[in-house]
């Protein structure tokens, strides 16, 4: 599941934003953001979950930039816009993992949440999965959550 | 289909139900003045997939969301810790649960994620950009809160 993750984001990175990913070791034991996005987008249906992607501003606004061809500097509707498209197209893979065909599942609309600081947490009997990624423009970790 | 459904009363009819059943607490119906009148120290979120693409969430400042809990737990809550987190992502997906059973009654099946719960200072929730997002102030003795639902 982990590199199967792993593999999608890759592929998702160099098609889209033109952005090789590779494997950081560290994941960060408190899971509180400072000053970053993250894009949540829910699996319903078989299998029932939470994936999310989380993003400095830094790392989100130069995505954004790499996504759309042009300068970002604030963390804007075009950015939260990149993000969730994110979660989405992650989600969808995700979506494709777990159930063959992919039709037992179905993705929620993408929400991004934007702060200073803020604190992420899915429902206790969750299995979670965490997994730290860096690219060119810095560090960003996937969570994926599913019911047990 | 899902357009014959008078959402807003749903989402209201569906957290009164709740709050009156798990917590004895009857709640009054606000009028809504702009997202910038929305004030959250947490917010629960559920995912809502199937027949409709959206998500439900629930938008507390730190005083209701206490209350909320210590009603839900029989006991004080001094901060919001995991109870607190538990508690509000439970309401979160029982009103989601209700709204299940609204849209189910207009022939739309509904399915539901799993809730997550989002504690800080200062942050901003979004949907998409051409999401449409309908807000329901609702009043208790602590305070307001509001439950909004984004689809597209």
């Amino acid at each position: 599941m982990r590199e199967q993750i792993i593999e999608a984001v890759k592929e998702i990175f160099s098609t889209m934003i033109m952005m090789e990913v590779t494997v950081s070791g560290e994941v960060p034991a408190e899971k509180i953001m400072t000053d970053s996005i993250s894009g949540i987008i829910g699996l319903a249906g078989t299998h029932k979950g939470v994936l999310a992607i989380h993003l400095p501003h830094r790392v989100a606004m130069a995505i954004t930039g790499s996504f759309l061809g042009m300068d970002v500097d604030e963390i804007n509707s075009d950015v939260e816009d990149a993000v969730g498209e994110l979660a989405n197209m992650i989600g969808g893979n995700v979506k494709s993992i777990l159930s063959a065909n992919g039709r037992d599942i179905s993705l929620s609309m993408p929400t991004t949440i934007s702060g200073k600081q803020y604190d992420f947490q899915p429902t206790k009997d969750a299995d979670s999965l965490v997994i730290s990624l860096r690219c060119e423009a810095g560090e960003f970790i996937i969570e994926l959550q599913l019911q047990k | 289909m899902a357009d014959e459904l008078d959402l807003e009363n749903e989402i209201f009819k569906g957290t009164q139900d709740v709050f009156s059943t798990m917590i004895s607490v009857e709640l009054e119906r606000e009028t809504f003045n702009g997202q910038n009148a929305i004030q959250s120290n947490l917010t629960s979120m559920i995912g809502l997939g199937g027949g409709i693409c959206g998500a439900l969430a629930i938008h507390c400042p730190a005083a209701v969301a206490k209350a909320i809990t210590a009603g839900f737990i029989g006991m004080e809550v001094e901060e919001l810790d995991e109870d607190v987190k538990d508690a509000i992502g439970e309401i979160a997906n029982m009103v989601a649960g209700n709204l299940k059973v609204s849209y189910a009654a207009t022939g739309v099946n509904v399915e539901l994620a799993i809730p997550t719960s989002i504690v800080g200072d200062k942050f901003r929730v979004s949907g998409m950009a051409e999401a449409k997002r309908i807000v329901v102030p609702m009043k208790m003795a602590e305070g307001l809160f509001w439950v909004e639902l984004m689809y597209v």
